[in-house]
């Protein structure tokens, strides 16, 4: 665990120090996503993912006249349901993913604004279940909307759109057998304040 | 209008995820098993056989475990539990100790069983045996509830006493959980006379496959 706090640190940290109109950011929202596991055992199984409250802080600095480029950290807390045919669907184990995302953000329209990214993402490990010992580190490229309201000075509101693509697998699941992975997509939705340095 | 470098980004964008957007996880082959289920003699006027499997219904998760207290036998169980419940990759099966044997659906005791009951599975160890006592309440659909397991030592005070313990515990929950025959093969836990420490990849494979079996008995009683 002493991964989150590292990077929520180097999160906050980092742009810090690069100052001058260095815009941060705290949202939270919901992530809900595409089955986790499909498994086969006389009949189908699948896995599939709950809508799973995120909190994501996030920071950005221009690079260009009209672009930024930031970083993202995401902590998603998310629940399974198990689905078996001729079986009752019940709950699966819990899980919570740590992502943290390089990206590059600039304006549509107005206050509306894009997000294109890539980075990592990590299952924590668990008590039991698919997500024991959790995952390695998958790749997962991101993009989203942003749409920001000015409120007072240099704090504003943002509300954040975002689609992440993911190849999911975890270590219990690899020891188990289990062969490739699994094509995991995800939509968050976000609302939260930012505040920019002037 | 918007600039090209942004097209570009997000033509990148989609290109990259089109191109790794292509996989499906494949599951593990579970061929690897011995037979669990429950065979039983259902019509004395003839040679007449019926194979039943049995799990523990979601619903009645976690089972709940009495534990006689001596030889440290419940930390053996708790082992045995974690054994168990470890080869499951989908929370099929749970237990937990209990403190009322009024109240549990399995009584483990440390003692040797009472005299023959229909059907009694039982194994031997150099110095502990176990035995599990399946009582199918005169249907062949019902599974007694508690069900009744036995673990005493052959040789009190034996220097392998805490492991033969150890072993017999988690194989006599084995039967417990709803393997209701023997392995075959003298390294499996599930061997009549078992050796294992750990569950072999047939037990994990046995077990996989007797909790997505479809059930023909079920748990009746307290
Ligand atoms: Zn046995």
């Amino acid at each position: 665990m002493r991964i989150l706090p590292t990077t929520l640190a180097l999160a906050l940290v980092l742009p810090a120090a690069l100052a001058g109109q260095a815009r941060y950011g705290l949202t939270l929202g919901a992530t809900g996503g595409t089955r986790l596991v499909t498994d086969r055992i006389f009949q189908d199984i699948e896995i599939t993912q709950g809508l799973a409250p995120t909190v994501t802080l996030s920071a950005s600095l221009p690079v260009s006249e009209r672009e930024r480029g930031g970083i993202e950290v995401a902590l998603g807390f998310g629940k399974t349901r198990i689905k078996e045919s001729g079986f009752p669907t019940v709950d699966g184990p819990d899980f919570k993913t740590l992502s943290i995302t390089g990206g590059v953000q600039g304006p549509i329209i107005s206050t509306l604004g894009w997000r294109f990214g890539a980075g990592l993402l990590k299952y924590l490990p668990e008590k039991e279940g698919i997500f024991r010992s959790g995952g390695p580190l998958l790749l997962i490229l991101s993009g989203g909307a942003d749409y920001r309201l000015p409120i007072r000075g240099p704090v504003g509101v943002v509300a954040r759109l975002r689609y992440d693509y993911q190849r999911f697998n975890t270590d219990e699941l690899q020891s188990s057998g289990f062969g490739r992975t699994q094509d995991v997509h995800r939509l968050g939705l976000g609302l939260g304040i930012e505040y920019q340095r002037p | 209008m918007i600039p090209r470098s942004r097209l570009l980004l997000g033509a990148t964008f989609v290109a990259l995820a089109a191109a790794l957007a292509c996989s499906d996880m494949v599951s593990p082959t579970r061929g690897t098993r011995y037979d669990w289920r429950l065979i039983v003699d259902y019509d004395s006027a003839g040679p007449r056989l019926d194979t039943l499997s049995f799990h523990w219904p979601r619903n009645r998760l976690p089972v709940r475990i009495w534990v006689e207290d001596s030889l440290e036998l419940p930390s053996r169980v708790r082992e045995g539990i974690a054994l168990w419940k470890g080869a499951l990759l989908y929370g099929e099966w749970d237990g937990v100790l209990v403190s009322d044997s009024a109240t549990a659906d399995v009584i483990v005791r440390l003692t040797q069983p009472p005299p023959q009951i229909p059907i009694r599975l039982a194994g031997r160890v150099l110095s502990c045996s176990g035995a599990t006592d399946v009582d199918t309440v005169g249907t062949r659909f019902e599974l007694a509830v508690p069900v009744r397991a036995y673990i005493f030592p052959t040789i009190p005070g034996a220097a392998d006493l805490t492991q033969c313990l150890r072993t017999v515990a988690a194989h006599e929950l084995g039967h417990t959980l709803g393997l209701f025959q023997h392995s075959s093969d003298s390294l499996d836990l599930m061997f009549s006379e078992p050796t294992a420490r750990f569950l072999t990849e047939r037990d994990v494979g046995t077990i996989t496959n007797a909790y997505h079996f479809t059930a023909d008995m079920f748990p009746v009683g307290p």
